[in-house]
């Protein structure tokens, strides 16, 4: 038996790979996937999914361990082991709106694509604000006069600025994580903790 | 027409496993003198939400009576029956209960359950006698791969407490520790006191596994006042369930995730599937909210888990008979000779399998029965 991992693709997947061969971890299977949805390697089976899909795999029991960005975590809560952090994937939470903004005199209105950190962040600070739900482009929201600010993941905070935005607060820091099913972890214990022990390998960095 | 999510007509084979269920259960617990208690299926929710109980209004079905009062759904078994219980004089100790919970985050709403409390008993009496129940139990269901999984509240509770936090700051450690976030762990219990205990809370995380983790840590813990005896517990249990044959893992890391528990919690997963097929521990401070000071000890079985796993049950002979109304006497005489055997009455040949099929032909006067 093979541990199943549920890999989240595009950026996240790609830097994941990168990790494993730096680990030492023969990798070409997976990147010469072609359209492959799954592929199996001497060491696991991995599928490819959308960060929050891999989280319900990974919830379900279908995948035993799950690579995803902790945005994702946050966001969905899923009940699921949230094991470690990896090194890539940095990035964080952030509230940002216009340059000098001129806040009007009523009850702000914050588009974002996290809704439910949005609201947590709001409860903690004690404001109460309408929260927007947008599915991308969560920029477009406050220069089109659809919201106030906005809250989004900022990774260089390029985008933001070709936009005329800037970060007024920031919420969390996030990175990619490791999790992992309640009960494979441990009913799998013998065929996880190889896998995850390459995982937590401290390598020295060329 | 829809069924909401979850909710489903059960027919066939998952209901009828689920009866036998029911029925072993009954037997089970019969035999070793449980007395059988039912809690009413709508109560208030302040017996379920009280800080004691700890559980969240939001995930109960509730509604608001003629006076005002939220009324719920029962949304968990052991609070309902500890309310029940508290304030009885009878020195019953065993009491076990079966039927549903309600709770909106489960999908279908409703779950099927079933369970034993042991209450008024001194030492470990009650965490031995719900495990063996268990093992017995499963061991009559004809369940055999599965393990149990032994925690104790007070390992992590005893590091917490040390550090004197609010219930806020401790239970954001202890999310994070349900959660084995080992990186937040350490990282909040460094903030709250100091690298040392971080380190010691942190390495939580990772102690689960076989039974040897026990060994490991009574060395560690060896000075330890507090902690040895709850190792030493715990290899207690662990023996004796190896001594029935069971397959006994640790998790040294688990918290509790209502606040009522108070000592050893156990649990079992099924090897295949990895379901959790039953749950408890020891929660004297649950009866204490309602009055009654006295020890309490207990778990519940997921009987919809356990109706999915049943094993196949044994081959019955299944006999047909072809007849018109006219040969029913005949069909009822055919089940006295065949006791055991399934017989059926149909009006005409079917697809579906028989070991037998009889017919009824006209004999002189009467009827006569031949195999087919």
């Amino acid at each position: 038996m093979k541990p199943v991992i549920a890999l989240t693709k595009g950026r996240v997947e790609k830097q994941f790979l990168a990790y494993l061969e730096e680990r030492g971890v023969d990798s070409t299977p997976l990147v010469e996937k072609g359209r492959k949805l799954s592929v199996e390697t001497d060491q696991a089976i991995y599928f490819f999914a959308k960060g929050v899909d891999v989280t319900t795999y990974v919830q379900h029991g279908i995948a035993d361990l799950g690579i995803v960005g902790e945005d994702i975590i946050a966001e969905f809560q899923p009940d699921v082991f949230n094991l470690f952090p990896l090194p890539f994937g940095a990035c964080k939470m952030a509230v940002a709106a216009e340059k000098d903004k001129v806040w009007p005199d009523r009850k702000k209105r914050i588009a974002s694509k996290y809704t439910n950190i949005t609201k947590q962040y709001y409860l903690e600070k004690g404001e109460s604000v309408d929260i927007i739900k947008l599915e991308g482009s969560v920029e477009l929201a406050p220069l089109l006069g659809l919201a106030d600010a906005i809250v989004d993941i900022v990774e260089t905070g390029t985008t933001l600025k070709e936009n005329g935005l800037e970060v007024i607060e920031d919420i969390q820091h996030f990175t990619a994580r490791v999790i992992a099913n309640r009960s494979s972890l441990k009913m799998k214990r013998n065929i996880l903790q190889p896998y995850l022990s390459v995982l937590q390998e401290e390598v020295a960095q060329s | 027409m829809f069924l909401p999510a979850g909710s489903r007509d059960l027919t066939g084979r998952q209901l009828v496993n689920r009866v036998a269920i029911y029925e072993k259960f009954q037997s089970v617990v019969n035999l070793r003198n449980y007395q059988a208690i039912e809690t009413p299926v709508i109560e208030y929710s302040t017996t379920f939400t009280n800080p004691y109980a700890g559980m969240t209004l939001k995930k109960m079905l509730k509604w608001f009576d003629e006076e005002g009062e939220i009324e719920v759904l029962r949304p968990d078994w052991t609070i309902a029956v500890a309310r029940a219980l508290a304030n009885q004089q009878s020195d019953q100790q065993k009491w076990a209960y079966a039927g549903s919970v309600f709770k909106k985050d489960h999908a279908g709403v409703e779950s099927h359950q079933a369970g034993i409390e042991i209450i008024r008993t001194p030492g470990l009496f009650g965490e031995y006698e719900s495990l063996f129940t268990a093992v017995r139990f499963l061991r009559e269901l004809g369940l055999h791969q599965y393990s149990i999984e032994l925690g104790h509240t007070e390992i992590f509770e005893t590091f917490i407490s040390s550090l004197e936090l609010d219930e806020a700051a401790a239970s954001q450690i202890r999310q994070a520790m349900h959660d084995k976030r080992k990186d937040e762990v350490y990282r909040l219990v460094k903030e709250a006191g100091n690298e040392e205990t971080a380190e010691a809370v942190a390495a939580l995380a990772d102690a689960f596994g076989g039974t040897a983790i026990l060994d490991k840590f009574a060395g560690e813990w060896e000075n330890n006042s507090k902690l040895l005896p709850v190792i030493q517990e715990l290899q207690q249990l662990a023996a004796a369930l190896e001594e029935l044959g069971q397959d006994v893992i640790v998790d040294l890391g688990r918290v509790k995730q209502l606040p009522y528990y108070n000592g050893a919690m156990f649990r079992g997963f099924l090897a295949d599937s990895g379901a959790e097929c039953f749950s408890g521990g020891r929660y004297d401070e649950l009866y204490e909210q309602f009055g009654g000071k006295m020890s309490a000890v207990g778990l519940a079985f997921d009987m919809d888990v356990l109706a999915t796993a049943l094993p196949a049950p044994e081959k019955q002979e299944r006999i047909c008979l072809l007849t018109d109304e006219k040969g029913l006497i005949a069909a009822e005489a055919l089940r006295y000779k065949y006791p055991d055997a399934v017989v059926d009455v149909r009006t005409e040949a079917t697809a579906e399998n028989y070991d037998r099929v009889y017919k009824v032909v006209q004999s002189g006067e009467g009827y006569e029965v031949v195999e087919k």
